[in-house]
């Protein structure tokens, strides 16, 4: 054999090979794909499909266009009800977990005696379930007999009908949510923080600047990728809720229309008034909504970065 | 805790596997295809076993119900009794999840409707319009015998609550309308007349209203020591149950109405009544006050002197320790004919996708007829649906606490329906949204009139 032989024997051999591994790759892979196609894909497909259709699962269904669109839109006053207590929660529960995020992963962030313990039960709220959480929030809210209350009656503040009146149970959904919200947003600053150089905060510290001047002006624009990122998911999640309105404050979003969000309409739709059509519009209308927000939030950091980019050039 | 036998005598596989290095390679190539192969080889098993895991394991008949623990057993009293009469019908029963609609919705959309439904008054009529439920009357014409007991033995108000649109869509097999528990120890104590016994001798409003305040303590600080009177049944519901006894009936017409009664000015006045019992005269607690201690176990407690609700009550009450009780009659207002409690009833239906229809007949007939109508009387724990099972000394001897029998057995001929119609799910969610306020004393019943009454014929006129 010469060696041009050879040498075409060795890439027909490596050719070969690559093409098992390319092979064996995909093979490794499909049960993935199909796992994405079955449960992600084909959903998505088919809310599609069923937002232009009348279907309550037993009757066959029906086309029925952009009717269920033009329902939503123009006729059903409790979808702007639904949309504007979503807003409020959303900022009720964003706002506060970022500020109380950064401040707790500030804090963590501290090389102090003991970390690991307040760290630990930081992130505990992580490993409980929404619905367990909730239930135990309902006694805590409880007006007579709750906690809150009776700490707040400490510093002489009445009973407040926390989950009972409209004026407050939207406050009351909030907190929980906050509470767990924080933990996740306080670990994806944390490992952030901890990627901030130490010499910038002794050029700092030479300069004069205090903790909190520190924190302000190095820690929070050099983290800012990661508030982002936080910002987006926490938007998501809160626009997505449902299991701790559902145990909070019940099947209808109540009292009255107080709690009433999209999730909760979605859910109301589709399982008690069987306008599974319907619901699968609201769901195309929440995701349309969602994906506007993520790419404008994303875009508007991306300029800043350049702004600042160019700043310091 | 134990350890096998041969734990430490035997080798591993793990051991033998890691053995040397030479034949942890030899090992795990070998292993590694045998792995995927295994894992083909399971993966094409549990594909071939997916059409019979899915599939139902026999032929039986399948019930499908929802229960308590204790109602479970007592429907399986039933099940049992059927089965020693017709040996031939296997029955599965399939108890309901928290959510029996859907629960229900699910196994029929995905082609497993249970052959025999449990159905309720208030969601049946959404059901049967969308073709899930059997019209029975197709096999009561075949059936002269069971017809004509239907017409003598049942109590029209229930078995005509299961009569849409022209169809039969299930008999009732119980009745489990609303009434008062009271706790004779507290009435002795306050010198409060009894209340009466029997549908036909009905107390006004004010007389309850009178007993409510006389029953009702307050400690030194104010804070409410016992309740003259308590609700446990869905606070929006009673409501309109006491504008109901006001004389105004829920809907007109209440089989698939057109419009609802909430812009009737004596209907709310009832409302008005019901709301004003914890906000105005402080005779009952307010949500907020229920919040801690459910309203059943302060009557259980002896923390209220009465309690409203129905026969599924009943085990609590009668299992609480020390507790003198009876039962009596809802008040009737002003306007008011007779005393009446609602509908309320639970009843048998045939799917109108069952492959057993025939066997599933036998077994409604069973379990709605007198043999297992009295089988339901006698455990207690419902009223049923037949005069001959009400009537019966199985159920009387299952009630020996209660001295106002009169108060269950005639409860079923006293009763007015709530409405019945498809949309009843949207009503009921426009209630929730609605009655709130008025039951917190933030508003007055009237303010229904403008919203709450176009919004409910709103959803009546595009159904």
């Amino acid at each position: 054999m010469t060696p041009i032989d050879e040498s075409a024997a060795a890439v027909t051999r490596r050719r070969r090979f690559s093409k098992g591994r390319a092979r064996a790759g995909r093979m490794f892979v499909a049960p993935n794909m199909a796992a994405v196609a079955v449960f992600m894909l084909f959903p998505l497909g088919f809310s599609l499909y069923m937002s232009l259709q009348k279907w309550d699962l037993f009757r066959l269904a029906k086309f029925v266009g952009l009717a269920n669109y033009r329902s939503l839109f123009g006729g059903d006053p409790l979808f702007v009800i639904a949309l504007r207590n979503t807003v409020v929660y959303t900022v009720g529960t964003v706002v506060p977990t970022i500020l109380i995020s950064l401040a707790v992963a500030g804090v963590l962030n501290r090389k102090i005696k003991g970390i690991s313990i307040f760290r630990t039960v930081i992130f505990l709220p992580l490993a409980v379930s929404s619905v367990v959480m909730a239930v135990v929030w309902q006694f805590v809210f409880n007006t007579n007999n709750g906690l809150l209350n009776i700490m707040l009656g400490w510093i002489g503040i009445g009973p407040i009908p926390w989950l009972v009146d409209p004026k407050w149970a939207m406050s009351a959904l909030c907190m929980v949510s906050v509470w767990r919200s924080v933990p996740f947003a306080t670990v994806i600053l944390l490992a952030a923080m901890q990627g901030v150089p130490d010499n910038l905060y002794e050029a700092a510290r030479l300069d004069g600047a205090g903790e909190l001047r520190q924190f302000v002006s190095i820690t929070v624009p050099l983290i800012r990728s990661a508030v982002s990122f936080v910002v987006v998911i926490s938007i998501i999640h809160a626009f997505q809720a449902f299991d701790l309105v559902y145990v909070l404050t019940g099947r209808n979003g109540g009292p009255e229309t107080a709690t009433y969000v999209l999730g909760i309409m979605l859910f109301q739709h589709a399982f008690a008034f069987l306008e599974f059509g319907y619901a699968s519009a609201l769901a195309w209308v929440m995701f349309a909504i969602l994906l506007v927000l993520t790419v404008l939030q994303l875009r508007l950091g991306r300029r800043r970065a350049a702004l600042e980019e160019r700043s310091w050039a | 805790m134990t350890t096998p036998r041969n734990a430490t005598k035997e080798p591993t596989l793990t051991s033998r596997r890691y053995a040397t290095k030479n034949s942890l390679i030899c090992d795990k190539s070998i292993s590694r295809r045998t792995l995927l192969r295994g894992a083909g080889a399971l993966g094409a098993a549990s594909l071939a076993l997916w059409p019979t895991g899915c599939g139902s394991d026999d032929d039986a008949l399948t019930f499908f119900f929802a229960a308590n623990p204790e109602e479970a057993d007592a429907r399986l009293r039933v099940v049992d009794a059927f089965q020693r009469r017709h040996p031939d019908i296997k029955v599965r029963a399939l108890l309901s999840g928290p959510d029996p609609l859907q629960h229900m919705s699910i196994y029929c959309a995905g082609g497993k409707c249970p052959d025999v439904l449990m159905a309720w008054d208030l969601t049946y009529a959404g059901l049967a319009q969308r073709g899930v439920l059997m019209d029975l009357n197709t096999l009561l014409a075949h059936d002269k015998a069971f017809a004509a007991e239907l017409r003598t033995n049942s109590i029209s108000p229930l078995y005509e609550t299961f009569t849409f649109d022209g169809g039969q869509y299930a008999f009732p097999e119980q009745w489990s309308g609303n009434f008062l528990f009271y706790n004779k120890q507290l009435f002795d104590d306050a010198g409060v007349r009894p209340p009466p016994g029997r549908w036909e001798q009905p107390w006004s409003f004010s007389e309850f209203l009178d007993t409510a305040k006389a029953l009702t303590k307050r400690g030194r600080s104010g804070r409410v020591s016992q309740w003259g009177y308590v609700d446990s049944w869905v606070a929006s519901y009673s409501a309109g149950l006491f504008g109901m006894n006001n004389g105004v009936p829920w809907s007109t017409p209440r089989m698939n109405p057109t419009h609802f009664n909430f812009d009737n000015d004596v209907f709310l006045e009832g409302v008005q009544f019901y709301a004003d019992l914890a906000n105005k005269h402080k005779v009952a607690p307010t949500a907020s006050e229920t919040q801690s201690m459910s309203t059943m176990d302060l009557f259980s407690s002896g923390r209220a002197a009465m309690a409203q609700g129905g026969h599924w009550r009943y085990q609590t009450v009668d299992r609480a320790k020390g507790l003198d009780f009876d039962i009596t009659v809802l008040p009737t207002g002003p306007k008011g004919r007779a005393a009446r409690s609602n509908i309320g009833t639970t009843g048998l239906a045939i799917a109108a996708s069952s492959r057993r229809k025939q066997q599933a007949w036998e077994f409604v007939k069973f379990a709605t007829g007198p043999v297992g109508q009295e089988v339901i009387g006698e455990t207690g724990l419902f009223v049923p649906a037949l005069r001959s099972a009400i009537e019966s000394a199985g159920f009387a001897k299952a009630h020996s606490r209660i001295g106002n029998l009169a108060v269950l057995t005639g409860g079923p001929a006293h009763s007015e329906g709530m409405p019945i119609t498809p949309e009843w799910t949207k009503v009921v969610a426009l209630m929730d949204r609605n009655i709130g306020s008025v039951l917190r004393g933030s508003r007055p019943a009237t303010s229904l009139a403008g919203g709450l009454s176009h919004a409910v014929d709103e959803v009546l006129r595009n159904q």
